[in-house]
């Protein structure tokens, strides 16, 4: 103590000559020790923390309905395409994490499609446009609005013409809006046009009915389906609504199965081509040859003769007649579609169906389709107008033009002669880019909605989130620069007021109405009108004989590709990153050529050749394709992005890493402007084209490398048998022995004690084969899902992509055909795990339920699990992977860890979902009800092909499909009792024909 | 000369050495200044080595993605050359324990360098399975020990736990025998040297060593009982380091015959490399007289018998495959043979199983240029094989839609190199400050092969 009073008089300490002297003397021995022994203890205390702690502010209010940690789920409507899906949004602590399909809708029927479950993401691009845009600068609304308005009434005064160009929109109320804006100038119009046209479709019912409609498909209730290159299990108008349809209508169910018989006539391989039960790989050039010559069959039959174009016979004449039987065996309920957007081949297929008495039935022009409304010979006037300099404000929403319409470059060129252009752009794209005025779009997650699908089914697509920046949605702009100020939200409130209200007689107060429909998330109404008029036989006097079939050498054919579609969603790396359902290719486009052609030109893989049209060029490297026709070229449209070279260098970034996009280029090359008008249609199909190869090679990525069941021909020295690991059934086969108990052989005795009771739940999931069409959902369902990170081109072509759920695509010859197979393969979570047994810290272990879980924090990453994996679906951290967008971490999912580099993962069953339905059980005092719990990848699968559950439930789904004929494991000799199974591809082929035939 | 030696035996040491002569002889090369062959050999192993860190800090700092591994092909380069330089390693432990056991007395001269080997080699390999973790700061979690995790154990079903014990074991025991058996010689030293820093240093680890009979009779009782404990571990540290690989699901893997096939193989690679070692140490440091022409002959036959062992495995590995009716055991031996790889399964082949058999002739085998060679092409051959198992098989399994390339890095291709820096660079040092050659054991066989008037002078 004595000595502390030295240290009260300041003065005193600071006049001692010596201050070293002093300090000593400050602190005896034993303080100087403590002292120092707290020092310590605290800096290591201090030390342990890892990195800063950032304060976490609690609300201070809470918002009424938010707890944090729960999910909230919000019904809203999709607007990733025109099909307009019903959809629930998954909020958490007030951000949209993850979108499901509404299982409710009657569109999707609770099946989302891949790029629907990307949606989410595009929500967090920080590169999307959040103010508006005046000549380039970004400004606030009131200058944007005062210097448009002060424009708009110069275009009043001059009287000029107002073009209102869109793509198809499916919302009552923007079109109403719309259709009020452009009331107030003298000569203006509403252009539709979509960048991926069917207009056809809608011409030719033009033609042959009087009405310029999109007829509603009913693929449920066909019995046999003829498609001419219609893509619909993919990117053909409704792909969700259809799988789903298409799947209801192959219905395997013992002795009452009922099972539809699909045959496709295209020239390159499709998704849906890979799922029919007769593909035809034919030149587009033929397609009109064989409707022809399948309408001469049936008008024979039918005994009507009012098509006398020369054809000449390609197709087999066995296969013909057994077609032709069965599609008039089948009258009333078979269809024929045409994805060609070629107006005679449309009028053919609208001919074809009358014969067959499909309309009424599988085919409804009475309550239509609202999914494509866009006409092709309107955007050629449109073009015109613009090229002639007619036009003196343009107004373009939803829609690209100087990138997705056929003479693009032209059209963006005189857009800048153009006094008005005003542009609804959720990005800076390339129309934004020429426009005078850009209006931030929201995204669908930030915005109020509304969509009409189909006549009759009417969505609101309600926000999930505020928005950000200032985007402002069309309506409200449109109101606002008649001088009005109102909420998107009221607008389309005034429209339901004034329609949907008026409709219904079961709810009297329209909040009570509007509040149940947004619960719903949609309104049905029954809609139909009277279709008067049939068949015009008139129209078919459009068909013209084909002065000279042009054998031209090659034909190109350009077709949207499932993930990418027009390129609307080039900027979301999910998708780029999504393996194309047939190619398994990453991140480009390409040439896809057939082996005979390849062979013929002397290409092989990866070759760099280009593609020479009347419209120009296309350089791009060759990917060879099985199935594809020979003379067929083919190159997905919707790449060539611009802003796409924001991804060069997404993906680890390291000595030997090659960039996603090569410096200066961009994600695909763009394809667009080969498109060319024909007929007053654009031509998608069958475009003359010289193809020529380049110097150079270029690597394409793919996630598999070897693409068939049986063993490669140099190895195959003993003409082995291929794998037994698709299995595949003709339905004769099935419908012969249905009952039959699983042929399964039974289980090897084992030397190994029983080790996991399974007293409780044992979780296991089966999948059907013959369900499934490949479609991909799944695949981004899980990545959202489970917080799956982007990897980059380079990554993937180095085999070490992440997803846990992967789609192999096997092609095999059976009896001289190709037959494609698609295998959902994820963690099989068997219940003698080879993974759990090697694992030498126990990372990997057994649950009491039966679950294969793994343990991110105790993995130290050996590999050895995923080596002694026999269905190699671990996936490795091989790197800390960053986002390419840092403000993407928002859509992550926290109720799942993000791992770690150095760690082992793979698909978990979402366990996070089973313990939150065991959770919510419990709460609740119930049980676990059979179907309660869905898995990512079962909840978005359009064609319900995932089954999971309960295995010791002898009541659940799952229990059953396991005592299913069809049932079997993959690889179930191992001995490795896989909680995954199968249920057997199921063809329609010919050898039943032979029974019925 | 001719007269001092035996008819009937051949002697094992040339030259008609006196005692004086072996200490003065070993001792020499670290007694002198060291040769510029010497340094320029020490700096281009520690060239290599530096590489190797160089490459394994960049990896460590970026991820295991800066190899070329991939979802399928989990373990290529880095288990490859573990396994690679385990087998090394067992050479040195057979000739030390096995041929001490079995009273070769001809071992005396090559025994301390083998020895050596062995350390370094599992030196090496200890290194892979450490740098091939993900995580490797947590490498420490594969060892049992009292936590408060749970506590949480190591899995005792994992091969890779195994392997942990078998290699800290193989280290440890190799590692005390070569002491042991180092004490005599480092006493020499310690009496032999001027430099009170070196002294003070042989002075400790010679254990206070005074050349009595006694000391040498509980050092002999001592390394009879350490050779009887090293014994076991010849076979058993690869039949451990072979079940990392049978004990799996894989085919190509799954094999029940791997135990005695690379424990065959082990001590055939160790041989190829103590030639490969011994044929540079004899010309460099001038031990002719010790290792002779005799002692090259013998490891030749060793490497004939063993090299015929492999040869045999590879045969009714294939053989089984065919006659087992399992397709996919059979494709993953003819894709072996036949696939992508096929180049490294016939390198194998050529190395393993032709080039010993010129071993069949005196010529060859007297021939030093041609023996060293040879033993060359061998270890190249035993990296290979391993290459073809681990990789080949995984390369290809069950569903074909999983089958994947592998393609090395650069940094994986350093990572190698470093590891026969860190080995080249080990062995200088040894060559540098220890004796070669045990010269306690060079003098109790000194006068085998000498008749009564070559005994003792």
């Amino acid at each position: 103590m004595s000595k502390n009073k030295n240290l009260k008089n300041d003065s005193e300490v600071k006049e001692r000559a010596n201050p070293q002297e002093e300090i000593v003397h400050l602190y005896d021995r034993r303080t100087f020790l403590k002292l120092a022994g707290f020092t310590f203890a605290g800096a290591m205390v201090a030390g342990c923390q890892q990195g800063n702690i950032e304060k976490a502010i609690p609300y201070l209010v809470k918002p009424e309905e938010i707890t944090p940690g729960l999910a909230y789920w919000y019904t809203s409507v999709c607007n990733g395409c025109n099909a307009n899906c019903g959809v629930l949004v998954k909020n958490r602590d007030g951000r949209p994490i993850k979108l499901e399909g509404n299982p409710a809708h009657p569109i999707s029927k609770g099946g989302l499609c891949a790029v629907g479950q990307a949606m989410v993401l595009s929500l967090y691009d920080s590169k999307r446009l959040l103010n508006p845009v005046v000549q380039g600068k970004e400004t606030d609304w009131q200058t944007f609005d005062a210097s448009l308005k002060s424009k708009i009434e110069e275009v009043k005064r001059n009287n000029g013409s107002v073009r209102f160009l869109t793509s198809t929109v499916t919302s009552p109320t923007i079109n109403a809006s719309i259709h009020t804006f452009l009331s107030q100038f003298k000569d203006s119009k509403h252009i539709v046009y979509d960048p991926l046209s069917n207009s056809a479709i809608l011409d030719s019912h033009k033609k042959s009915f009087g009405l310029r409609t999109l007829p509603k498909y009913y693929f449920d209730k066909a019995e046999v389906i003829l498609s001419i290159d219609a893509d619909f299990l993919a990117t053909w108008i409704s792909p969700v609504e259809f799988s789903n349809a298409y799947r209801s209508a192959r219905k395997l169910n013992g002795e009452h199965s009922e099972f539809s018989y699909h045959v496709q006539f295209e020239s390159r391989l499709s998704l849906t081509g890979s799922n029919a039960d007769k593909r035809i790989a034919v030149s587009p050039n033929d397609y009109k040859n064989i409707l022809l010559e399948l309408t001469d069959e049936l008008e024979k039959i039918a005994g009507v003769k009012n098509i006398s174009n020369a054809f000449q016979p390609i197709i087999e004449s066995n296969f013909k007649r057994k077609l032709i039987n069965r599609l008039w065996k089948s009258k009333g309920r078979s269809l024929v579609v045409c994805g060609v957007n070629d107006i005679q081949l449309q009028i053919l297929v609208n001919y074809l169906n009358s014969l067959l008495g499909n309309y009424g039935t599988t085919i409804d022009i009475s309550a239509p389709s609202n999914q494509l409304k866009g006409s092709d010979e309107d955007l050629a006037e449109l073009q015109n107008e613009v090229q002639t300099g007619k036009v003196a404000a343009l107004f373009i929403y939803g829609l690209n033009p100087a990138y997705d319409i056929p003479d693009a470059k032209n059209f963006s060129g005189k857009l800048k002669e153009l006094p008005l252009v005003v542009t609804f752009a959720d990005r800076i794209n390339e129309t934004a880019e020429v426009s005078g005025f850009v209006c931030p779009e929201p995204h669908m997650l930030e915005s109020w909605n509304d969509s009409e699908p189909s006549n009759g089914i009417v969505s609101i697509q309600q926000p999930a989130i505020n928005p950000f920046g200032q985007v402002r949605p069309l309506i409200e702009c449109l109101v606002s620069w008649s001088g009005k100020n109102q909420n998107a939200v009221d607008i389309i409130k005034e429209t339901w007021r004034n329609s949907y209200f008026k409709l219904q007689t079961k709810e009297k107060d329209f909040q009570k109405f509007w509040d149940s429909a947004l619960q719903n998330g949609y309104i049905e109404y029954s809609h139909a009108k009277k279709i008067t008029s049939g068949f015009s036989k008139s129209s078919l006097n459009f068909i013209k004989n084909d002065s000279t079939l042009s054998e031209s050498e090659l034909k190109l054919v350009l077709y949207p590709k499932l993930a990418i579609l027009d390129g609307k969603h080039a900027h979301n790396p999910w998708l780029q990153e999504l393996p194309d359902p047939i190619t398994k290719i990453v991140w480009d486009n390409y040439a896809s050529v057939s082996h005979l052609a390849a062979e013929k030109l002397n290409l092989s893989e990866g070759d760099i050749v280009s593609i020479q049209t009347a419209k120009g060029s296309i350089e791009l490297p060759v990917h060879i394709q099985p199935g594809q026709n020979e003379k067929t070229i083919a190159v997905a449209l919707g790449y060539g992005r611009k802003g796409t070279d924001r991804f060069t260098n997404i993906g680890p970034n390291w000595l030997e890493a090659r960039p996603t996009v090569e410096k200066g280029s961009l994600v695909g090359k763009n394809a667009f402007h080969l498109l060319e008008f024909e007929n007053e249609n654009v031509k998608f199909s069958g475009i003359d084209a010289k193809i020529t190869k380049l110097r150079g090679k270029y690597l394409l990525a793919s996630t598999q490398e070897h693409h068939s069941l049986q063993e490669p021909k140099n190895v195959d020295v003993l003409n082995g048998q291929a794998r037994p690991i698709v299995q595949k059934l003709t339905l004769e086969e099935y419908l012969k022995a249905p009952h039959t108990q699983n042929l399964r052989k039974a289980e090897h005795p084992s030397l190994w004690p029983e080790e996991h009771k399974y007293t409780g739940y044992h979780w296991g999931m089966s999948i059907d084969l013959s369900a499934c069409t490949g479609c991909s959902a799944c695949v981004i369902a899980c990545t959202a899902e489970n917080n799956i990170p982007v990897v980059g081109k380079d990554e993937v072509y180095r085999n070490r992509e992440l997803t846990w759920i992967r789609i192999d695509r096997y092609y095999d010859e059976e009896t001289g055909e190709l037959s494609i197979s698609h295998q959902p393969m994820m963690c099989h979570h068997c219940d003698n795990a080879p993974c759990e047994t090697v694992c030498p810290v126990l990372a990997t272990v057994h649950s009491e339920e039966g679950l294969n879980q793994q343990v991110y924090n105790r993995c130290v990453g050996t590999r050895y699990c995923s080596n002694n994996c026999p269905y190699k679906v671990r996936r490795f951290n091989w790197f800390d992977y960053e986002q390419e967008d840092e403000m993407q971490k928002l859509v992550l999912n926290p109720d799942v860890t993000v791992r770690e580099r150095g760690v082992m993962e793979k698909c978990s069953f979402c366990i996070q979902r089973i313990q939150e339905a065991k959770i919510k059980a419990k709460i609740d005092g119930t049980v676990l009800k059979d179907g309660n719990i869905k898995p990512a990848c079962q909840q978005s699968c359009p064609a319900q092909a995932i089954t999971f559950g309960d295995i010791n439930d002898n009541e659940s789904m799952i229990s059953k499909q396991i005592k299913d004929s069809r049932y079997y494991r993959v690889l179930d000799e191992l001995g490795v009792k896989p909680s995954v199974g199968y249920l057997k591809y199921v063809k329609n082929s010919s050898e039943e024909e032979k029974v019925n035939g | 000369m001719a007269d001092n030696y035996s008819i009937l035996r051949k002697p094992l040491i040339l030259g008609n050495k006196t005692y004086s002569d072996v200490t003065h002889d070993v001792c020499a090369p670290f007694e002198k200044k060291s040769s510029i062959a010497w340094w320029i050999t020490f700096f281009a192993a520690l060239s290599m080595l530096i590489v190797g860190i160089v490459a394994v800090t960049y990896q460590i700092q970026t991820g295991i993605g800066t190899w070329g591994l991939n979802n399928t092909v989990g373990w290529a380069f880095d288990i490859t050359n573990f396994v690679f330089w385990i087998g090394i390693g067992h050479a040195g432990t057979l000739i030390s324990a096995i041929l001490f056991l079995f009273n070769q007395k001809w071992r005396t001269s090559v025994n301390r360098s083998a020895e050596a080997m062995t350390i370094f080699a599992v030196i090496c390999a200890g290194i892979f399975p450490i740098i091939h973790m993900g995580r490797p700061w947590l490498a420490f979690w594969v060892i049992p020990y009292p936590n408060l995790r749970g506590p949480l154990w190591v899995n005792f079903r994992s091969p890779l736990v195994w392997d942990m014990f078998a290699i800290g074991t193989y280290f440890t025991i190799s590692l005390v025998f070569w002491y042991v058996g180092l004490i005599p010689d480092l006493a020499t030293i310690r009496d032999r040297t001027k430099s009170k820093i070196k002294k003070f240093f042989f002075r400790f680890f010679s254990l206070g060593w005074n050349g009595s009979n006694r000391t040498w009779s509980r050092y002999e009782t001592v390394y009879m009982l350490l050779a009887g404990l090293a014994t076991p571990l010849v076979v058993s540290v690869h039949t451990i380091v072979s079940w990392d690989f049978a004990t799996s699901v894989i085919p190509g893997w799954h094999t029940t015959i791997f135990p005695p096939y690379f424990v065959a193989g082990a001590v055939f690679s160790g041989f190829a490399m103590v030639l490969t070692l011994m044929l540079i140490v004899r010309t460099v440091f001038h031990f002719e007289e010790y290792i002779t022409i005799k002692h090259i002959e013998s490891m030749c036959k060793i490497i004939i018998a063993t090299g015929g062992m492999v040869g045999l495995a590879y045969a009714t590995e294939f053989f089984i495959a065919l006659y087992s009716g399992n397709p996919y055991e059979k494709f993953a031996f003819i894709n072996r043979a036949l696939g992508p790889f096929a180049w490294a399964y016939w390198i194998m082949v050529f190395c393993n199983i032709v080039i010993p058999q010129f071993f069949w002739w005196k010529k060859i085998r007297t021939n030093m240029i041609l023996v060293f060679i040879l033993s060359i092409f061998i270890n190249v051959g035993m990296w290979f094989e391993r290459f073809v198992i681990i990789t080949i098989s995984l390369s290809r399994d069950y569903l074909p839609a999983s089958w994947a390339n592998y393609i090395p890095t650069s940094v994986e291709i350093a990572t190698l190199i470093g590891s026969f820096g860190l080995f080249f660079t080990l062995f200088l040092l040894f060559a540098r400050f220890l004796p070669m050659i045990s010269i306690g054991e060079i003098k109790g066989v000194l006068n085998y092969g000498k008749n009564s008037h070559g005994g003792s002078k």
